[in-house]
């Protein structure tokens, strides 16, 4: 993304941010070009995939999932994973990606690490059969690999069963996205109602209330937040 | 932001209520040696203290206390704060324990104290949850990928678990609370394995409170561990191939341990928000509190202003829960 293309992407940020005053309040008008361009340029780089969980009630409201998608869309990000338990969002797939311009359903294809080549936004649609329902799809991959497998005699051992392996074999399942590197959870209950778990080891995440009342303010707040965590990883 | 509307009750508390609106301390209990500091922005130098005078307070405060009997020297429970609905405590509670090293660095200490500093946080905790009647806490002490830390902290980090577990024993076993240790264990030095597997024991029939420790835990190990002796089982004969599902899964994670394996409520102090590998499979549907606190600072007034939250919201389960 050339400068010019920044500039224009922060513009269309600002103008959409317009109506709401209560953000641009908050921000001294001096910083407010500065926050935006630091949105535009903050997505892809700290921020690569973004999860936002929706309540299954509230998830019926395409217009606004369509309305919130357009904002990360013009702040320039990329990847985008839309999740409720239920999978109600899945089913309004076709509504939602006729309303974002260039985009693209994400497929596993791409693999992560053509990610930032991307030049339209991705989506993923996922639900509650992507976690603990593919887990065990996929942890029956390794056990029918471990039955056939030469050590089937002895003890189950970490060649087979470890990790990278039931990465590999969720993958194969088509449930192997990427980590999310912050998940925002819109609806009345701050829990991340079965997200994927093997995804979310050290995802950011941020409680953002109900569907209903979201703000841009609180969206790139809840964004400018995350760009500022440091993490350990353990350390 | 959120919908404050009736909250909706949980089941099967232990403990009695007796109102009591006072937030002190019981009495006979010594306040916290270390002056803490506000974890809001700080306005001028950190009062520099050394480790000697750590280690006074650290005795003093000991001496005070008669073999740090969790009950303390007031025979009476510590009542539920006002307000809260005895129907409406959660069933488990889970805590990441983060901030020991910051809480350390902020007053130029070594992070040893700051560890120090948390397990007297943690005590504090275990009490108030057998007398608030929540059955089950699990508390995050040492993650698997803690283990690339530097050794000098590591080391003492175990020497500071076989410490509190054997100083602790006794009081569990007076006070009806079952100690469980979950994650790798074949990493931890050989006596604390055996420690762990003795107290594990000795307290293995006590039904008050379960105290789980996760260390050298990972949420991602949980599961493949689970894969792995459902597997076992299935070249056993024990169980059938197709009758593996996510239920069978559940049945063989770590927290397999208690009689109620799902958060209700996860606080994670320090203001870090994310699980860190920690019960990546349990959590699904567990309310997440958030608190600014630094362990070793979060007491009483945070666990209560934690429960206040979780009584308010609203919850939502699952029909696949």
């Amino acid at each position: 993304m050339d400068s010019r293309e920044e500039m224009q992407k922060a513009k269309r940020s600002i103008a959409q941010a317009g109506a709401d005053w209560q953000f641009w309040a908050s921000i001294p008008v001096v910083y407010s070009a500065f926050y935006c361009q630091h949105m535009v340029l903050s997505v892809g780089g700290k921020l690569r995939y973004l999860a936002i969980v929706v309540g299954s009630e509230e998830a019926f409201q395409t217009a606004k999932v369509t309305k919130l998608l357009q904002w990360l869309e013009a702040i320039g990000m990329k990847h985008v994973c839309l999740y409720d338990m239920e999978g109600v969002l899945k089913k309004s797939k076709e509504a939602i990606l006729e309303k974002i311009n260039n985009t693209t359903v994400f497929q596993e294809a791409d693999e992560n690490d053509k990610l930032l080549d991307q030049k339209h936004m991705t989506l993923e649609f996922a639900s509650y059969s992507d976690g603990k329902e593919a887990v065990a799809k996929a942890a029956n991959l390794l056990f029918a690999k471990y039955l056939q497998s030469a050590n089937s005699d002895g003890d189950p051992d970490e060649r087979i069963f470890n990790e990278p392996h039931m990465t590999e074999a969720l993958r194969a399942v088509g449930c192997g996205g990427p980590e999310p590197d912050l998940l925002l959870v819109y609806g009345p209950a701050r829990c991340h109602l079965g997200f994927p778990a093997w995804r979310i080891r050290y995802t950011e995440i941020v409680h953002m209330g109900s569907l209903k009342s979201m703000r841009y303010g609180s969206l790139m707040k809840a964004i400018y937040k995350f760009t500022m965590v440091r993490q350990n990883y353990g350390k | 932001m959120l919908s404050l509307s009736l909250p909706i009750p949980a089941n099967n508390t232990l403990i009695p209520l007796r109102p009591n609106s006072s937030r002190s301390r019981r009495a006979g209990a010594e306040s916290h040696p270390f002056s803490p500091l506000p974890y809001r922005k700080l306005h001028g130098p950190v009062e520099t203290t050394t480790l000697a005078k750590v280690a006074l307070r650290e005795n003093v405060r000991d001496e005070g206390r008669e073999g740090n009997s969790i009950s303390g020297d007031s025979p009476e429970a510590e009542p539920l704060p006002e307000g809260f609905r005895e129907d409406m405590m959660p069933k488990h509670v889970a805590v990441i324990m983060d901030g020991n090293a910051r809480w350390a660095k902020l007053r130029s200490l070594p992070a040893s104290a700051g560890h120090e500093a948390g397990s007297r946080s943690l005590r504090e905790l275990v009490e108030l949850c057998a007398h608030w009647g929540i059955r089950v806490l699990t508390v995050f002490a040492f993650s698997y990928d803690n283990w690339i830390r530097p050794k000098v902290e590591v080391d003492f980090l175990m020497t500071l678990f076989e410490r509190e577990i054997k100083s602790q024993l006794q009081n569990f076993v007076r006070e009806g609370i079952r100690i469980s240790v979950i994650g790798d264990s074949s990493k931890l030095p050989k006596s604390l394995q055996k420690l762990i597997s003795d107290a594990e024991e000795t307290t293995k029939d006590n039904s008050r409170l379960q105290l789980i420790v996760a260390v050298s835990y990972s949420g991602k190990y949980d599961i493949v561990q689970a894969c792995k002796s459902i597997a076992s089982k299935v070249k056993d004969g024990v169980i059938q191939l197709e009758d593996v599902g996510e239920g069978l899964i559940e049945q063989e994670l770590e927290t397999n341990c208690t009689e109620f394996p799902y958060p209700d409520l996860l606080i994670r102090t320090s203001g870090e928000q994310r699980v860190s590998n920690f019960l990546l499979w349990q959590l699904a549907y567990t309310e997440f509190f958030f608190a600014e606190a630094l362990w070793p600072d979060f007491g009483k007034a945070e666990f209560v202003e934690a429960l206040e939250s979780f009584q308010q919201r609203q919850r939502r389960y699952g029909a696949r829960r």
